[in-house]
C-alpha cells in the first residue's frame, strides 16, 4: 500500500498524463513515417562514427577494469579492513553520483574535443559502477574457501588469486561485458557534448530534421547493440 | 615431543562458553580422535589449533608457537593442514589445481600469481592424487566430482601442504558409511606414511576406534575423556554424547538432578553421577590418574 502510494506520488511528480500520451499517437506516426526511406548515402560516415563510439566504449571499459579490480578488492569488506573498505566504497559512490554527461563536459574542457575525453569519461564513470559490482561480488565469496586457501600458508595476494578470484570470475566477466554494452549506449550520446562518436551526428541530423539520416543512425546503432548482446552472451557462456 | 599444548583455555562466543580446557598436550605422531556431539566444542578446538580463532583466555601453543600470532604466519599456517567438513575446494578449478594450492605456502607469490608452479610441485601434486586414488581425474573440475572424490581431493591438498599436523573436522560426515570408512582408512594410511600428527573430529566412536591411538571426549566444551580408545566405554560414550552416563550404568532415574560427575582415564564411571546442566561450567570435569 505504502509502495503503491509512493509510486503514484512519483508519477504525479513526473507530470504523468495518460490523455496526453494517448493523444500523441499521430505525432509518433508522423515521426516514424519521416524515417523512411532511410538515406543510405550517409551510411559510410555513420558506420565510421559508430565504430569510433564502439572503440570509445571498449577502451573506456578496459581502462575502467584496470582501476575497478583493485578498487573492488579494497572495497570488499571480507578481504579488506573496514578502515580501507569504507572509504573506498564512499569514493566509488562519489564517482557514480556524478552524471556521465557532466563528467564528459569536464573532460572536454580539460583535454579538448574528440574521442579521447569521451573515453576518459566512460572509464571514469564505469569505475564507480564496476568497482561497486566487483566489491559486492567478492563479498559473496565463500569464506570457508578463503580460510582454506589462506590456511595452506598462502599470502594475502595468493588467497585473493586462488580463493577469491576463481569464485568470482564468472560474475566479474558478466558484469564487465554488460557494462561494455551499456558503455556503448552511453558513448553514443557523448558526441552531444563534443566527446566524439556517433552522438555528434545524432545531434546534427535531429536538429536539422533529417530523419532519413537518423534512420540510418538508428539502424547501425541497433545492429551494433545486437551484435554486442550476442557477443556478451557467448562470453558469459564461455566463462562459467 | 609435544606439538600441541593448551593451558587454561576458555573460548567464549558472546556470553556462552564454547570451550573450557584446563590442560591438554598432544605429542608428535599421535592419531587423536576427538569425539562429541554437535556443539560440544570439537570444531572450536580444531580452529584454535589452526589459529583461526584466539582463545578468550589461556594459551595455545602449536609446534612451540602461538598459532594465531601474525608473526611468521605463512610458515606456521603451512605446518598445520586442515581438512574441513565441507572440504572448501574451489569448484571451478580442477582437482590438480586445488591440490596445488597446498603448495602455496612454499611457492613464491609472484610465481603463483601468474599460475606458475615449479615442475617439482606438479609432480608432487600428481603423485599425491595417485596416493588418494584419484589418478587420471586431476584434470576434472571439482564441481564435476562425486562427494567421495571431493573428499579425497581435500585430503590430497592437505597432504600436498607437507604439514607436521593434519586436522580433520568431521571429514567424512557427508559420506555414506562405506565411503566414510574408506576415506578415513585412506587418510590414516597417508598420515602414517608421513608420520605426522593427526587430530580428527568425529561423531562415530566405533569408526574412530579402528584408527586412533588416543581419544578425547568433549561435552559442552569440556574435556570429559582423555585416554585410550579401549577405555572409551559405552558409559563414557553416553556421557560424551548425552552429557550423562547410561541408564544401565547408573541404574538410576536420569530425570532427577544429580551431584557432579568425575570420570577417570580408565573409564571408571562413578555411579553417583549427575545430569550435565545447561551451564557448561557446571558439573563435568576430568580427573587425572
Amino acid at each position: 500500500m505504502a509502495i503503491s502510494s509512493f509510486v503514484l506520488w512519483a508519477l504525479r511528480w513526473s507530470e504523468f498524463d495518460l490523455a496526453v500520451l494517448l493523444g500523441s499517437g499521430d505525432r509518433f506516426v508522423e515521426f516514424f513515417s519521416r524515417l523512411v526511406p532511410p538515406d543510405w548515402s550517409v551510411s559510410k560516415l555513420v558506420f565510421r562514427s559508430t565504430i569510433e563510439t564502439l572503440m570509445i566504449a571498449i577502451a573506456g571499459t578496459a581502462v575502467a577494469v584496470v582501476f575497478s579490480l583493485p578498487l573492488g578488492f579494497l572495497a570488499a569488506s571480507n578481504v579488506s579492513p573496514p578502515w580501507i573498505s569504507h572509504p573506498v566504497k564512499w569514493l566509488l559512490g562519489f564517482i557514480r553520483s556524478i552524471p556521465l554527461i557532466v563528467v564528459a563536459m569536464l573532460f572536454v574542457a580539460a583535454v579538448g574535443l574528440g574521442p579521447f575525453p569521451g573515453m576518459l569519461a566512460i572509464a571514469f564513470h564505469s569505475v564507480g559502477m564496476l568497482g561497486k559490482f566487483y566489491a559486492e561480488e567478492f563479498e559473496t565469496a565463500e569464506k570457508g574457501i578463503l580460510d582454506a586457501v589462506s590456511g595452506t600458508g598462502a599470502t594475502w595476494s595468493q588467497t585473493l588469486r586462488y580463493g577469491l578470484w576463481p569464485q568470482s570470475i564468472p560474475q566479474v566477466v558478466a558484469f564487465t561485458v554488460y557494462r561494455l554494452e551499456m558503455n556503448f549506449r552511453d558513448a553514443a550520446v557523448l558526441g552531444l557534448v563534443g566527446a566524439g562518436g556517433v552522438g555528434y551526428y545524432i545531434l546534427l541530423y535531429v536538429r536539422g530534421f533529417q530523419y532519413e539520416k537518423v534512420a540510418v543512425l538508428l539502424a547501425v546503432i541497433i545492429g551494433v547493440v545486437l551484435m554486442l548482446d550476442n557477443l556478451t552472451f557467448w562470453v558469459r557462456r564461455w566463462v562459467r | 615431543m609435544t606439538v600441541i599444548e593448551l593451558d587454561s583455555v576458555h573460548v567464549l562466543y558472546g556470553s556462552s562458553l564454547a570451550l573450557d580446557i584446563e590442560h591438554l598436550e598432544i605429542g608428535a605422531g599421535e592419531r587423536v580422535f576427538v569425539l562429541g556431539h554437535s556443539g560440544s566444542g570439537k570444531t572450536t578446538l580444531a580452529r584454535l589449533i589452526k589459529g583461526r580463532l584466539r582463545p578468550s583466555s589461556g594459551t595455545v601453543r602449536v609446534l612451540g608457537r602461538d598459532p594465531a600470532s601474525a608473526r611468521d604466519r605463512r610458515r606456521r599456517q603451512r605446518r598445520v593442514a586442515m581438512i574441513d567438513q565441507e572440504y572448501f575446494l574451489v569448484p571451478r578449478l580442477t582437482a590438480v589445481e586445488n591440490v596445488l594450492q597446498g603448495a602455496l605456502g612454499r611457492v613464491p607469490p609472484w610465481m603463483s600469481f601468474f599460475g606458475i608452479y615449479p615442475r617439482t610441485e606438479w609432480i608432487e601434486a600428481e603423485s599425491v592424487l595417485a596416493e588418494v586414488e584419484l589418478d587420471g581425474l586431476g584434470h576434472r573440475r571439482v564441481e564435476t566430482l562425486s562427494g567421495g572424490q571431493k573428499q579425497r581431493t581435500a585430503i590430497a591438498r592437505a597432504l600436498m601442504q607437507q604439514a607436521d599436523i593434519i586436522l580433520a573436522d568431521e571429514p567424512v560426515s557427508a559420506l555414506d558409511p562405506e565411503l566414510a570408512e574408506d576415506a578415513l582408512e585412506l587418510l590414516v594410511a597417508c598420515v602414517a606414511r608421513r608420520e605426522v600428527t593427526l587430530l580428527v573430529d568425529l561423531h562415530q566412536p566405533e569408526l574412530a576406534r579402528r584408527y586412533a591411538t588416543r581419544f578425547l571426549g568433549l561435552a559442552q566444551g569440556r574435556l570429559v575423556y582423555d585416554g585410550s580408545p579401549e577405555g572409551f566405554t559405552d558409559e563414557i560414550a553416553e556421557l560424551v554424547y548425552r552429557g550423562r552416563p547410561s541408564d544401565e550404568a547408573t541404574g538410576s532415574d536420569l530425570a532427577s538432578p544429580r551431584p557432579p560427575l568425575d570420570v577417570q582415564e580408565t573409564s571408571h564411571v562413578d555411579v553417583e553421577t549427575g545430569l550435565a546442566t545447561a551451564n557448561p561450567r557446571s558439573d563435568i570435569r576430568l580427573v587425572g590418574d
